[in-house]
C-alpha cells in the first residue's frame, strides 16, 4: 500500500512539473466543452424565407404576416420577375410562392395551394423549415374560419420543456471531455515512461505489476476526479442542468467512469511505448469513438445497423445514459444500474489487458 | 529540350524536392494519415452522423378501444415516423416506461375518445415526448401535429364520422383551406449524410494538411539535420518551398480520393462539376499546410507539435458549421466563423456539390480563403525562415 501511495505520488509531481500536460489537464476539457456545447446547435432560428406574391391581393398579405408574425422565420420580399431559385442560391433556406389567384379562390371556400421551396442542402434544417411552414399556415387556416378541430393533440414535452439545446448536449460534453483528456494525460506519461527508458528502472526494482498500475491508476484518477469538479461546476451555471433524480447513481457512476478512462489511458501507454502513436490511439479510442458512436449527438437508433453494434463497446455511451438520466430523466437506479455495471466491467478490463502486457517485462523476484 | 529538362532536373531545387519525397516515402507515419484519416473520417462521419427523425418509438394506451382510435393509432404508426413499441394499461406505467429511456414517445387515448367524435364534439389526444434532444423533440412534435390534422381530414371524408362534419359545419359557412406544398430543392429524398459529409470534407484538408506538414517540418529538426539544410547552398526560400511542394502534391492525391469516395459511396451529386470544388480543396490544403509549417516552428518534437493542435482544432472544427449549421450558431459566435477557412470551404463544397452555384455567387468565399491562404502561408514561411537563419 506504502509503494502504491508513492508511486501516486510521483505520478502526480511529473505532473505538476510539466507545464504542458498541466495546461492540458485543466484548460482543454473546460474549452473544449464549452466550444462544443454551445456550437452543436442543429436548429436554425430566424430562417429566412423569401416571399414571391404572384397575388397582391388582401388574403395573400394576410398570409404573409402571418409568417412575418413568427420569431423563427424571416420575411424577405422578393421581386415577381426575378427567378425565386437564385434567392436560395443567396442564402435564403425556403421561397414561399403565392399563385394568381390566392385571394380569389380563398373567397371561394376551395382549397387554395402555396408552394414552399425548401433549400434541402441540408435535410435537417429543410425538415424543421416545412414543420415551422405548415405550422404557421395551420394556424392561419385556424384563424381564417374558426372551426373546432374534431381531435385536438396536446403535446406534453417532457424532461425539457424549453427544448434547450444546451440541456441536451452538456451532459454528453461534459462526458466526451472527461473521455478525451483522462486517457490522454495517462497514456502521455506511461509512453513517456517507455520511450526514455525509465521504465527499466520499474522493471528491475522490487515494485510490482500490480503495484505500479494501481498507483498511476489512482494518480490519474484523483486527476479525472479533479477536472471532474469545474466540468461539473460548467453543467450548473453555464449549460442549466439540475440533478433530476437522486444523484447517488450518478456519483458512483463518475467513479467508475474517471477509473475506466484511466485504465485505458493505461493500457494504451503500457501497450504502446512512443507517444506519438500512444496520442493517436487515444485520439481514437477516446475521442472519435465517443463523439461518434455514443449517441452524443444523434439517436444511436439512426446509425446504420452494421455499425450500431460497435456503440455498445463504446465505454462513453453507457455513461452518458446514466448522465443524461440523472440531469434529465430522473429515473435513478432502476434506469442505470446496469450501465453502471458496464462502465466498472470495460475499467476492469482495461486494467487486466494493461496488467498482462506489463506483466510479461517484470522479471520474477 | 532533352537538355533543359536534365537541367531543372538537376538544380538544387528538383534535388531537394527528390529528397523530401523520398523521406516522406520512408516514412511510415506519414504514409498511413494521408491514406486512414480521409476513408475512416468521411466513411464513419457519413454514416453515423445522421439527425433523421424516424421510427419513434411509440408506447401507446388506448382507454378508448373503438374503431375511432384505432384508425388514429394506424394513421399515427403508417409514417416512417413513429413506430408502435408496445401497449399499456394506464398513463402511470407509460410515463415510468418512458423515464426510462425505453420510449420515446407515448400517446394516450382517452376512454370517451369514440363516443365524443360520434357526437361530433371534439376530443383532445395526449402525446408525451421525450424532449431530453431538443432536436428531435421539435421534428416529432410537428410530426404529432400534422398526423392529426391528417387525420382530421380523413374524418370528413370517412363516412364514419359524417355526423361529425354536419354538425361542426352547421353554423358556418364553407370552410376554406390554405394547403401547402412543401418542394425539397436540390436534395429532394432529404438525404443527410451530403449535408455531413460536405463539411467533413473541409474539416480533413484543413486539419489532416496540417497534423501532416506538422509533423514532417518537426522532422528534420528532431533529428536534428535542421543545420546540415543550413549550411547547404541552398536559399531558405528554397529549403522551404520545396519542403511544401511534395506534401501538397501527395495531399492534393487524398483530395482526389476523398472526392471519389463522396461521390461512389455516398453519391453526392457534384452539380456545379468539379473544378470549384477542387480549386478551394486546393486552397484549403495550401492553408492546412500553413498552420502546420506555423505550429510546427512553436515546437521542439512532434508529439509537441500534436498535442498543440489539439489547442488549434477545436475551435477551428467546432466553430466552421461543418458538421451543424453555422447559423444555428449563437448570434456572437457567428462572425467568428468568418474568420475560419473550414467555414468558408464548407460554403463552397455545399454551393457548388449541392446547389450547383458558380463563381457568380461563391466568389466572397473564395477571396476569403485565398486571402487566409495567403496569409498562413506567408506567415509561416517566415517563422521557419527566421529560424533557419
Amino acid at each position: 500500500m506504502r509503494r502504491i501511495l508513492a508511486q501516486m505520488r510521483k505520478q502526480l509531481t511529473q505532473l505538476v512539473r510539466d507545464r504542458m500536460s498541466l495546461a492540458m489537464a485543466l484548460v482543454l476539457p473546460v474549452m473544449i466543452m464549452v466550444l462544443i456545447g454551445t456550437s452543436f446547435k442543429l436548429t436554425v432560428s430566424d430562417l429566412p424565407i423569401v416571399v414571391q406574391d404572384l397575388d397582391g391581393s388582401s388574403a395573400s398579405r394576410n398570409l404573409i404576416d402571418a409568417f412575418r408574425a413568427s420569431v423563427t422565420v424571416h420575411v424577405v420580399a422578393w421581386p415577381v420577375e426575378q427567378s425565386p431559385q437564385l434567392a436560395l442560391q443567396h442564402g435564403a433556406y425556403a421561397v414561399l410562392i403565392i399563385p394568381v389567384h390566392f385571394g380569389r379562390d380563398v373567397v371561394r371556400g376551395s382549397k387554395t395551394p402555396v408552394q414552399l421551396l425548401v433549400d434541402a442542402s441540408d435535410s435537417n434544417t429543410a425538415r424543421l423549415m416545412s414543420g415551422y411552414a405548415s405550422r404557421i399556415v395551420q394556424a392561419y387556416n385556424a384563424a381564417a374560419v374558426p372551426v373546432p378541430q374534431p381531435v385536438q393533440a396536446s403535446i406534453r414535452l417532457w424532461f425539457n420543456p424549453g427544448l434547450s439545446d444546451k440541456l441536451y448536449l452538456g451532459p454528453g460534453v461534459f462526458v466526451l471531455a472527461l473521455s478525451m483528456f483522462v486517457p490522454l494525460l495517462t497514456a502521455l506519461a506511461m509512453a513517456q515512461e517507455g520511450q526514455r527508458g525509465t521504465i527499466l528502472q520499474v522493471y528491475v526494482s522490487n515494485i510490482s505489476a500490480h503495484e505500479y498500475l494501481l498507483g498511476n491508476t489512482l494518480a490519474y484518477m484523483v486527476v479525472g476526479l479533479a477536472e471532474c469538479v469545474p466540468l461539473i461546476a460548467l453543467l450548473f451555471t453555464y449549460f442549466g442542468a439540475r440533478f433530476a433524480g437522486e444523484p447517488f447513481p450518478f456519483l458512483v457512476a463518475t467513479v467508475l467512469y474517471v477509473f475506466c478512462v484511466a485504465s485505458f489511458g493505461i493500457m494504451v501507454g503500457v501497450a504502446i511505448p512512443n507517444q506519438i502513436a500512444a496520442i493517436s490511439v487515444v485520439s481514437l479510442g477516446g475521442y472519435l469513438l465517443v463523439f461518434l458512436l455514443s449517441g452524443l449527438l444523434f439517436p444511436i437508433a439512426n446509425i446504420p445497423a452494421g455499425l450500431r453494434w460497435i456503440s455498445d463497446l463504446v465505454w462513453g455511451k453507457h455513461y452518458i445514459i446514466v448522465v443524461r438520466d440523472a440531469f434529465l430523466q430522473g429515473a435513478g437506479w432502476p434506469a442505470t444500474w446496469l450501465e453502471i455495471l458496464i462502465i466498472g466491467g470495460t475499467g476492469a478490463a482495461f486494467y487486466m489487458l494493461a496488467w498482462l502486457s506489463m506483466r510479461r517485462m517484470q522479471l520474477k523476484a | 529540350m532533352r537538355n533543359f529538362l536534365q537541367g531543372i532536373a538537376n538544380t538544387r531545387f528538383m534535388a531537394l524536392i527528390r529528397k523530401e519525397f523520398g523521406q516522406i516515402r520512408r516514412d511510415r507515419r506519414v504514409i498511413i494519415s494521408l491514406i486512414v484519416p480521409p476513408i475512416l473520417m468521411i466513411l464513419l462521419f457519413g454514416f453515423v452522423l445522421n439527425p433523421t427523425v424516424a421510427n419513434l418509438r411509440l408506447g401507446v394506451v388506448d382507454d378508448s378501444r373503438t374503431p375511432e382510435s384505432r384508425e388514429l393509432i394506424a394513421t399515427l404508426t403508417e409514417s416512417e415516423s413513429f413506430a408502435t413499441a408496445g401497449n399499456y394499461f394506464s398513463a402511470g406505467q407509460l410515463g415510468d416506461v418512458i423515464a426510462r429511456g425505453k420510449l420515446d414517445a407515448g400517446v394516450i387515448v382517452p376512454y370517451d375518445f369514440g363516443r365524443d367524435l360520434q357526437r361530433g364534439r371534439p376530443a383532445t389526444v395526449q402525446f408525451l415526448l421525450n424532449a431530453m434532444d431538443a432536436n428531435t423533440a421539435r421534428i416529432a412534435q410537428a410530426y404529432a401535429e400534422s398526423v392529426i390534422a391528417t387525420y382530421n381530414n380523413g374524418l370528413g371524408q370517412s363516412g364514419l364520422n359524417a355526423d361529425f362534419r354536419r354538425v361542426a359545419a352547421a353554423g358556418g359557412q364553407p370552410r376554406s383551406q390554405v394547403v401547402l406544398h412543401p418542394a425539397y430543392l436540390y436534395n429532394p429524398g432529404l438525404v443527410s449524410s451530403w449535408f455531413v459529409v460536405s463539411g467533413v470534407f473541409g474539416m480533413l484538408c484543413i486539419l489532416n494538411a496540417s497534423i501532416v506538414s506538422a509533423a514532417a517540418m518537426v522532422k528534420e529538426r528532431e533529428a536534428g539535420t535542421l543545420e546540415q539544410l543550413m549550411m547547404s547552398p541552398a536559399g531558405t526560400y528554397t529549403i522551404v518551398v520545396a519542403k511544401i511542394t511534395p506534401l501538397f502534391l501527395l495531399l492534393c492525391l487524398m483530395v482526389l480520393g476523398a472526392i471519389g469516395l463522396m461521390k461512389m459511396v455516398f453519391q453526392v451529386p457534384f452539380r456545379g462539376g468539379y473544378v470549384l470544388v477542387m480549386l478551394g480543396a486546393a486552397l484549403c490544403v495550401l492553408c492546412g499546410i500553413g498552420i502546420g509549417t506555423f505550429i510546427a516552428t512553436f515546437t521542439k518534437t512532434s508529439a509537441q507539435a500534436q498535442l498543440t493542435s489539439f489547442f488549434v482544432n477545436p475551435p477551428l472544427t467546432s466553430l466552421s458549421g461543418a458538421l451543424t449549421p453555422a447559423q444555428a450558431l449563437p448570434a456572437w459566435l457567428r462572425p467568428l466563423t468568418n474568420l475560419n477557412p473550414i467555414y468558408h470551404f464548407g460554403v463552397i463544397a455545399r454551393g457548388s456539390m449541392l446547389r450547383g452555384s458558380g463563381l457568380g455567387t461563391l466568389w466572397p468565399n473564395f477571396l476569403a480563403l485565398l486571402a487566409f491562404t495567403l496569409v498562413m502561408v506567408s506567415l509561416s514561411v517566415w517563422r521557419f525562415r527566421k529560424q533557419l537563419s
